[in-house]
């Protein structure tokens, strides 16, 4: 069977220098680099590829994947030998465990981070359920048990100089930008945490694009968006991979309008969501004005804490935070149902949710990473392997636990502080990964929850868990009151 | 006894026609290269086939044909593929008369065809294409003050297509700055050999033909205006010339009116020579299984032959079959009631070499007004876009201005026959 990415040519490779554009009609060039030479003949695009300059100077369009010996077979498609990555962001839950991931694939990583989400973890007084290692023991170990080297450099995203520097000496291929804070109620404590969200996320970003266009123009960004980005529409309009599909029309007074190919409305729920709505716009542009390429990846609920590859060492563990700013939803529920705390859902708890698990997750950005856009392409994803109501996801919690743990696990409604709908229609798009990038959700989520409550049962992670069980019921209101919600109901059925 | 060199300028106008510099000199507009004219020898030159600048450049540069310096066009397909390749200075198969052993110290400013620049005695700035200053400049310590006086290799052909007055008040400066560049080098350099190439003239031509041919036309002063300012550096250079050096002036090919866009491959479907498995096909690698013969640009004309291309559809015994028929069905090729084609060529009519064999099998020479092309995209027979001017191959011109010019210079001569003209005039005994 074909691998998805066969057709792709060097137009989207990473490897290839687009030198120029250049008109032989009249003999001359133009100061238009990366313009696409469809449409007029006799305008070609001359590039050279940085891996194999004896091929000299020719159209980017006459290598496949598939013809190119660089690109090597694999189960993720075709995959650029040795391609550099960098991960922005590497320390965290995902960059960990993705650099690891990708290191196993036989891909160069490197990677920055200047331990914010340790400290934005410590400051609220948490720690991840899961113990981590320290950074250089992180790295020891990656080394002695998988036999990766990854290149990592401790600094500040937003450290434009020396991420600059680095950028130029790795020459990433793809550069993987998990640099952000993750969080929504940490957003929305106060002033002061809003606006460290929305700096370090826009302008870590903006950042980024500035450098990846004089260091790096035909890199390609994988940013972490968020499904939060899109809100939850009560007209139960369809949440679309980023653009209005092809036929979507706008009909107002009588007329009607194309909506094809445009940006679909953004509702964002937190101030944090809104940093990635900025992102997403700054990243569209950024694409428009200087032909960088891009898929913005709106990442559905993560959870899970397996991959081959964290689990071949303690020391290799990747994060597991379980309060109320950084614990994910179902991360947070295995906790409470270990601990015999009843599962929180917020409000009717009848909120949906697209939802992947962390391996899943894995393979997705590795599909995206082997299949790069195309210069100037703002290409946007729907990464999700399912969607649930967060009560049915509980309902899922719950069964586990209590069938395969033993565990008394009740489930209680509390009163919801976040402003959104509670019941609200759902549909969302989330085709393309499957369709274009041949990704298959490998794990269940009760496969998943199962592997979390193996690992949270263990002694001595349930003791971490209850050292901090106090910081896992919300108290962060969007009003901006401070108090921990009341209990509406409890349910303990089986 | 010693010998010693005289030292050669070599200046170059790109596109510019023999009728073209004779009638501006004869009517005052280029009263410098009257004046040259007058002193030297003036010769209709003919261009390569096909009259293609990076054809024409690599042959006045090495003094061999293409079948020996290996450049067929802007564009060739990678040996055994349908890959697209944009052949460069890497590509040329022989030596540039400044890599010749005993050439003395060169600057080579703006010679096109001749990127990335590489290490020679002396300083090379490639003329086009070139894709950035860095690589196109040897020695690279020179690239900041070309930045400095915004040097620019070529002028953005795109503005034209915008707005006339931006690409022509582009011209001007790009000319400014190579003025500035060749006054810097002249100086500074110790020479025994200075080529210049002046390439606006070129573009000049394919966006404003029809200004010069019409006196009442809006931009028709600019055009001679531009040509005018030329003319000034031709006098200024001469003018700084020693007594005893010689100058060569010449153009790679010339120009003419542009009637219509004829496109080949458009033309070899419709008669069943190309078989595409798009339609319309978009890139070289459509070519289909079936196909006889297929086009790059302009006109050269390649039998698809087994073991030589992916899907050779022609065996080797068939070939001179295939050509024929190929010849027959050109030969009548007819848009609006004229016959496009004015000569057909076998490659081994043209070319002579270690490279024949990448040579096209055949080369359509067009009668005058028709403007070959190549595209594999063309929907259409023919048509008429937004340039005026088009190449033309008989009538490209030299002037040669030295002591004993008139026996340097052959009387009919090509451009491959420059270096020779060089070599005979640099001979002198150092008394």
């Amino acid at each position: 069977m074909k691998l998805h990415n066969a057709d792709k040519t060097c137009w989207n490779c990473p490897a290839i220098d687009l030198a120029g554009k250049v008109d032989f009609r009249a003999c001359g060039q133009s100061v238009e680099r990366f313009e696409k030479s469809l449409g007029e003949d006799e305008v070609y695009v001359m590039a050279e590829c940085k891996r194999r300059p004896e091929l000299g100077l020719f159209d980017p369009m006459g290598i496949t994947f598939e013809e190119c010996p660089e690109w090597v077979e694999s189960p993720f498609g075709y995959m650029l030998r040795d391609m550099r990555v960098m991960i922005p962001g590497i320390d965290g839950y995902l960059g960990w465990a993705l650099a690891l991931w990708l290191g196993r694939l036989g891909f160069q990583v490197s990677g920055i981070d200047n331990y914010s989400r340790r400290d934005w973890v410590m400051e609220r007084g948490a720690h991840t359920v899961v113990p981590i290692a320290r950074m250089t023991e992180r790295l020891q170990a990656a080394r002695e048990v998988l036999g990766i080297n990854i290149n990592f450099r401790r600094m500040d995203v937003t450290d434009r100089g020396r991420l600059r520097e680095f950028i130029d000496e790795v020459k990433p291929e793809a550069i993987v930008h998990y640099a952000e804070c993750p969080s929504a109620p940490y957003s929305m404590i106060d002033a002061d945490h809003a606006v460290e969200v929305q700096r370090n996320n826009v302008l870590g970003t903006l950042g980024l694009l500035f450098i990846m266009r004089d260091a790096v123009p035909e890199t390609s960004l994988l940013k972490l968006g968020t499904m939060g980005e899109y809100g939850t529409p009560l007209t139960g309009r369809p949440l679309f991979e980023g653009m209005f599909p092809a036929d979507a029309v706008l009909h107002w007074e009588g007329r009607e309008w194309s909506m094809g190919g445009e940006l679909t409305p953004r509702d964002p729920v937190s101030f944090y969501h809104v940093s990635k709505v900025q992102d997403t716009f700054n990243i569209y542009e950024a694409c428009k004005y200087w032909w960088l390429r891009s898929y913005d990846i709106m990442q559905g609920v993560i959870y899970g804490v397996y991959t081959e590859q964290v689990v071949a060492d303690p020391r290799l563990r990747t994060r597991f935070d379980i309060d109320e700013w950084f614990g994910t939803v179902i991360n947070r529920f295995v906790a409470q149902a270990v601990i015999g705390i009843p599962l929180t859902i917020y409000g009717a708890g009848e909120q949906m949710r697209g939802f992947i698990g962390l391996q899943d997750a894995m393979q997705c950005m590795t599909r995206l990473i082997c299949s790069p856009p195309e210069p100037g392409q703002y290409g946007v994803v729907n990464q999700m392997s399912g969607y649930y109501s967060i009560r049915e996801l509980a309902e899922v919690v719950a069964r586990v636990g209590r069938r395969d743990f033993d565990l008394p696990v009740k489930i209680q409604r509390v009163e919801n502080p976040r402003v959104e709908a509670d019941r609200h229609p759902f549909e969302p798009i989330y085709e393309r990964l499957p369709d274009e990038f041949g990704f298959e959700p490998q794990v269940s989520p009760e496969e998943e929850v199962y592997r979390m409550f193996e690992l949270l049962t263990r002694p001595d992670i349930k003791s971490r868990i209850q050292q901090k069980s106090h910081l896992i019921l919300p108290k962060t209101w969007w009003s901006g009151d401070k108090r921990q919600v009341e209990t509406l109901e409890i349910w303990d059925e089986e | 006894m010693d010998i010693a060199k005289r030292r050669i300028v070599i200046i170059g106008l790109d596109g510019m026609p023999f009728g073209l510099i004779r009638d501006l000199a004869g009517d005052g507009t280029m009263i410098h290269t009257k004046r040259l004219i007058k002193e030297g020898t003036f010769r209709q030159m003919a261009s390569s086939i096909p009259a293609i600048s990076s054809v024409a450049w690599s042959s006045v540069i090495t003094g061999v044909n293409p079948g020996a310096h290996g450049i067929f066009g802007f564009t060739d397909l990678a040996p055994g593929t349908y890959r697209l390749t944009f052949p460069n200075f890497k590509s040329l198969k022989a030596s540039p008369f400044w890599e010749r052993e005993g050439s003395g110290r060169s600057v080579i400013l703006n010679v096109p065809a001749t990127f990335p620049a590489r290490p020679l005695n002396g300083v090379q700035v490639a003329g086009f294409v070139a894709l950035d200053l860095e690589r196109a400049t040897y020695p690279p310590s020179l690239v900041p003050w070309l930045k400095s006086v915004n040097y620019c290799v070529d002028v953005d052909s795109q503005a034209a297509h915008q707005s006339l007055d931006l690409f022509l008040r582009n011209l001007d400066r790009t000319l400014q700055a190579r003025v500035t560049a060749y006054r810097y080098l002249w100086d500074q350099e110790n020479w025994d050999v200075f080529m210049l190439v002046f390439t606006g003239t070129d573009r000049l031509a394919h966006f404003l033909w029809h200004a010069y041919e019409d006196e009442e036309h809006r931009y028709h002063a600019a055009f001679l205006n531009h040509l005018h300012q030329v003319d000034s550096v031709i006098g200024e250079i001469a003018q700084r010339m020693a007594d005893e050096d010689a100058l060569i002036v010449l153009s790679d090919h010339g120009f003419e009116a542009l009637d219509s866009d004829v496109y080949v491959n458009f033309f070899l479907r419709e008669q069943g020579f190309l078989k595409v498995e798009a339609n319309p096909p978009w890139r070289w690698q459509d070519i289909a299984q079936g196909t006889l013969a297929f086009a790059l640009d302009p006109a050269r004309m390649y039998v698809n032959l087994q073991g030589k291309y992916p899907r050779g559809s022609v065996r080797p015994e068939d070939r001179v079959s295939v050509l024929e028929d190929l010849a027959d069905a050109l030969a009548a090729l007819e848009v609006n009631g004229k016959k496009v084609v004015r000569r057909l060529y076998r490659k081994e009519e043209l070319y002579d070499g270690p490279w024949l064999e990448r040579a096209p099998d055949l080369v359509v020479l067009a009668n005058e007004g028709f403007n070959l092309r190549g595209s594999i995209q063309a929907r259409q027979l023919y048509g008429r876009g937004t340039f005026t001017g088009k190449h033309s191959q008989a009538d490209a011109f030299l002037l040669v201005r030295g002591p004993r010019s008139q026996e340097a210079t052959p009387d009919h001569p090509c451009v491959s026959d420059v270096v020779g003209i060089m070599d005979r005039l640099r001979q002198r005994r150092w008394q």
